[in-house]
Formats: C-alpha cells, sequence, structure tokens
C-alpha cells in the first residue's frame, strides 16, 4: 500500500507520523501472509473497531510524548543498588522489629474454652469489626424505616447486612463519584468532609458496638452515631474552604501555571 | 552459494591493527576464543542489561519537578503503609506456618459443654509446652493487627491524597476487595482458637448469613459448614484461614501491587 492519498483513520494529516496505510516499514511478507493492512481491511465489526483504536490511542501516545516538556536529568533519584535496597531493608527491619517488640511486650489475652451452653454477656469481635458490629446494632431504627402502618420492611439481621453492602457499595462507587485531577483535599472541600464523616462514622459505629460502655441512653448514642459524622464533615468542608483562598495562591504558583486546567 | 568459508567480521585481522599490550591482547584473544565458541557476548549483554537494570536511574519524581521538596519529606510515612501490610502479613505467614505444625483444628474431647476441645487444647499446648510458643502467637497476633491497621490507614490515604482516580479506578475496587478479604482473614483467625468469644464471633457470622435471603442458607452452609456450629465449621474456618485466603489474598496482593508498577505511584500535586 504505497497510496499516500488514503486518508488515516484518526483523520491526522502529519505524514512522518502515519502508522496506519504507509509503505511497509519491515520485510514484505510473502504471499501465504496477510500484511497488517491486509488483515485490517479483511477484519470487520468489533475487530477492526479494536484495531482503529489502538491506532488512535498510539498516536495520542506520540502527540503526548511530542509536547510534554518533561525533563530527563543524566542523574535523576537513588540507584536501586545500594542506596535504595539498603533505605529498605532497614525500614523493613524497624518494622518487623516493632512489631515482635509490642508483640513480646503485650501478649495477646486466651480466654476460656468455647461454651455453646452460656452466652457471654459481652460478645465483641477483635478492634476492627467493631464498625461492622455497630452496623448489627441498627435494629431500632428499623421501625423508623416502616411505611404503612409500621409493618417493618426487613428484619433486623438483614439490616444490619443492607447496611454494610450500602456503605461498600458507597466506598466501592467513589472513583467514579469524584473525577477530574485534584488531589489535595483542599482542592475538594466536599470530598475531603465525606472522607472525614466518613472516618468518623466508622468510630461512632465501633462505639455503638461497645454501647454497653457508655452511660448515657441508646437512643442518644444512635442519634450521635449519625450526627457526629456529619458535624466533621461541615467542620472539615468549611475549614478547608477557608484555608483554600490562601492555599491556592502557592498552588497557583507552583501547579496550576506548569499544568493548566483543561 | 560458495563453499569458501567467509570470515566477514575478521577479529584477528582488527587485533593486530590495534597497538595494545601484551596483557589487551591476551586478554582479547581468549575473549574472542572464547566468544567463536559460546557466544558468550549474548549472555554478557544479559549481564550488562542486569547491571543497568539494577543501577537504574530514576525519573525526575513528581515531587522534584514540581519543586515540593522541601514541604513534601512528612507525608512519606503515610506512603509506606502498603508496604507495611505487606511487610506484616509476610511475618503473619511465617509465623502462622509455625503455628500451623501444633494446632488441630477438631472439636473432640469435649465429654461436657465448655470443657476444652481439642483445638483449645493445641493452642494451650503451644502457649505452654511448645519452645517459643507463647512468643509465636503473640508475633502471629499483633502481625495481623499491623496489617489491618496499616490496610485501614492505607485506604485513608489513598482516599485524602485523591490517588483513587481516574485510571485507578479497578485498583481502587480491588483495594476494598482486599480489605473485605484482609477483615475475613482475621475473622477466622479469631474462630480458630475455638475459645468462648472465637465461637460467639461465630455464632454471629452464622446469624448474619442466615438473615441474608436468598444466599444465606447457602452461604452459611459454605462457609460455616451448616447452621449450627460445631466440628464442621471449624474445620472450614481453618481450610479458609490456612488455605484459600492465603492463595487468593496473594494474588490479589500481586495484581494490585502489579497495577501500581504498570500505573505507576498517583503523587500529590
Amino acid at each position: 500500500m504505497t497510496d499516500d492519498t488514503e486518508p488515516m483513520t484518526d483523520g491526522g494529516t502529519d505524514e512522518s507520523a502515519r502508522t496506519d496505510g504507509g509503505a511497509p516499514a519491515t520485510v514484505p511478507p510473502d504471499d501465504e501472509t496477510p500484511s497488517w493492512t491486509e488483515r485490517k481491511e479483511h477484519s470487520q465489526g468489533l475487530a477492526q473497531l479494536t484495531y482503529q483504536y489502538f491506532e488512535r490511542s498510539r498516536r495520542e501516545d506520540e502527540d503526548l510524548r511530542a509536547e510534554s516538556t518533561y525533563v530527563e536529568r543524566d542523574v535523576l533519584g537513588f540507584p536501586t543498588w545500594p542506596h535504595e535496597t539498603i533505605r529498605n531493608l532497614a525500614i523493613a527491619s524497624f518494622f518487623v522489629g516493632m512489631m515482635v517488640f509490642i508483640a513480646a511486650l503485650m501478649p495477646p489475652h486466651f480466654g476460656h474454652p468455647a461454651n455453646p451452653g452460656s452466652t457471654p454477656a459481652i460478645i465483641l469481635p477483635d478492634w476492627y469489626l467493631y464498625w461492622s458490629f455497630g452496623l448489627l446494632k441498627l435494629n431500632p431504627l428499623n421501625p423508623e424505616l416502616a411505611v404503612l402502618g409500621g409493618n417493618i420492611l426487613i428484619g433486623n439481621e438483614f439490616l444490619g447486612i443492607v447496611a454494610h453492602g450500602i456503605l461498600f457499595g458507597f466506598i466501592g462507587l467513589v472513583p467514579f463519584l469524584n473525577k477530574g485531577n485534584a488531589r489535595r483535599p483542599v482542592e475538594e472541600p466536599f470530598w475531603a468532609g465525606v472522607g472525614m464523616a466518613g472516618v468518623v462514622l466508622s468510630l461512632t459505629l465501633a462505639a455503638l458496638a461497645i454501647q454497653n460502655f457508655f452511660p448515657f441512653e441508646l437512643e442518644l448514642l444512635i442519634t450521635l452515631t449519625f450526627l457526629l459524622p456529619v458535624l466533621a464533615g461541615v467542620i472539615t468542608y468549611a475549614v478547608l474552604k477557608t484555608m483554600r483562598e490562601g492555599y491556592s495562591y502557592d498552588l497557583n504558583r507552583r501547579y496550576f501555571m506548569l499544568r493548566p486546567p483543561k | 552459494m560458495s563453499l569458501k568459508k567467509r570470515d566477514e567480521m575478521d577479529h584477528n585481522a582488527w587485533l593486530k591493527s590495534q597497538d595494545l599490550t601484551v596483557i589487551e591482547t591476551a586478554f582479547l584473544t581468549t575473549l574472542i576464543w572464547i566468544d567463536k565458541r559460546l557466544r558468550i557476548v549474548d549472555y554478557l549483554e544479559l549481564l550488562e542489561t542486569m547491571y543497568y537494570r539494577a543501577n537504574l536511574q530514576m525519573p525526575k519524581s513528581h515531587t522534584e519537578q514540581y519543586d515540593l521538596d522541601n514541604k513534601f519529606w512528612y507525608w512519606y510515612p503515610l506512603y509506606s503503609l502498603g508496604s507495611l501490610s505487606i511487610l506484616a502479613y509476610l511475618v503473619a505467614a511465617v509465623s502462622g506456618a509455625l503455628l500451623g505444625f501444633y494446632y488441630s483444628p477438631s472439636t473432640a474431647g469435649a465429654a461436657v459443654q465448655g470443657d476444652p476441645t481439642a483445638a483449645y487444647n493445641s493452642v494451650v499446648t503451644i502457649l505452654q509446652d511448645v519452645q517459643f510458643g507463647f512468643m509465636l502467637r503473640s508475633i502471629h497476633n499483633w502481625a495481623a493487627q499491623f496489617m489491618v491497621a496499616a490496610v485501614f490507614l492505607h485506604m485513608l490515604r489513598v482516599y485524602f491524597t485523591g490517588a483513587y482516580k481516574e485510571p485507578r479506578e479497578v485498583n481502587w475496587i480491588l483495594g476494598v476487595i482486599l480489605i473485605g478479604l484482609t477483615l475475613f482473614f482475621g475473622f477466622s483467625g479469631y474462630v480458630l482458637p475455638w475459645k468462648q468469644l472465637s465461637f460467639w464471633a461465630a455464632q454471629i457470622g452464622v446469624e448474619m448469613a442466615l438473615a441474608t435471603p436468598i444466599v444465606g442458607e447457602w452461604a452459611a452452609q459454605l462457609l460455616f459448614g451448616g447452621f449450627t456450629l460445631g466440628q464442621a465449621t471449624l474445620v472450614r474456618m481453618y481450610i479458609l484461614h490456612v488455605f484459600v485466603l492465603p492463595f487468593v489474598v496473594t494474588s490479589l496482593i500481586a495484581l494490585h501491587v502489579g497495577i501500581v508498577w504498570v500505573q505507576g505511584i498517583a503523587e500529590p500535586h
């Protein structure tokens, strides 16, 4: 294929960047082997689209590289050996040492053998599941979610499982809800507020799990469980919004001038 | 094609044309002699590539490019949380394998409700009779605590620096799955000693499973071996803890880190 008037699949005009339809760059294949051009012509539907997309993305990469101002230097960082390796070994040794040290200082308690016949007064999982255990104790909320004459919609235990699903679902959806290339909390006070609300919610849910230790009414505790996170979120939002003005000056100077927002 | 032997690269003639010392001539003659027979140049190239890989000069980092060095260093510990969780995972794996030599997942031996079972007794043996057994269990426990804590903090770091954004959604979701599996790892390990709290934690697990419509009973049978706790539950938790989860979590961690490797670390702006 030497026809130079052949249009490029991505509508490009720069002949030197042509990746499709140009003269073959390597030894021409024999008659048996279809050339790339022939394959492209023969392929239809999804295969052809895939091929065309690859052409486009390859061109996009080339363009991005061409217009990049990225500077490469001769000596740019720590060599892997010995500097980086020794630093990593030092950090790893430190952390493992900390683990062994704390393990020696605070060995875990070992309780009584299992007795299916007697339920202990306080059942608790390890600390990292307190939030989950707190979600299982939301059953006082269940009647309030009910409609139509107070018949509860779902069982008390299932409510806890639904709450888990909602929480994990929301966390999984975060990257699809929050787009853009803002990276610092000051750039996005709203999402930082959501994050702080989440952190506080996990703590208040943990408090709900160990409700026996709190000397006030359960109703108040449940109210606080949901009120405190919102409060924390609002405060975070307000603080960051206030900080933003002063912060933006520095950010603008350092970053936005170098990489202007699209 | 002629039968005459061709020597396009006349290395000996090139050697003669050079002005070399005796040592250099001897070295090059030996090298050429060996290379003609074994083609060691290929391996030398491999070695050279390895040398340059090992002494790789890193590209200019984001921190350097935007001159953030002076105010960036104190965030570094937060960027080592992922490594820390892997490290804790490795410590837990090694100590757990050693504990596994002495542990037996069996509820046999309890004549009356509340008597110690074989599983409980094997942990007592580890604590009292096995050399360093008490320390080993303590290390295993604390490595697990460290891992869970590091994983939670790692998630917070990723959230608050926006590192989950556009090209990295898949890795975020993978991370959420890994957190769930880490918690399940901890839960299944909590059940194994078959102490009072283990039993009732597992009881809550079964009740949660049974409260779920449609898949609940199936999940209870799969994970807990039935609707009431017993030998089947313990063996299932044991196999999950020492066989299934290690394979699944290790491969997912490898994938997680592999994607970070391919996509590059998302440094804050």
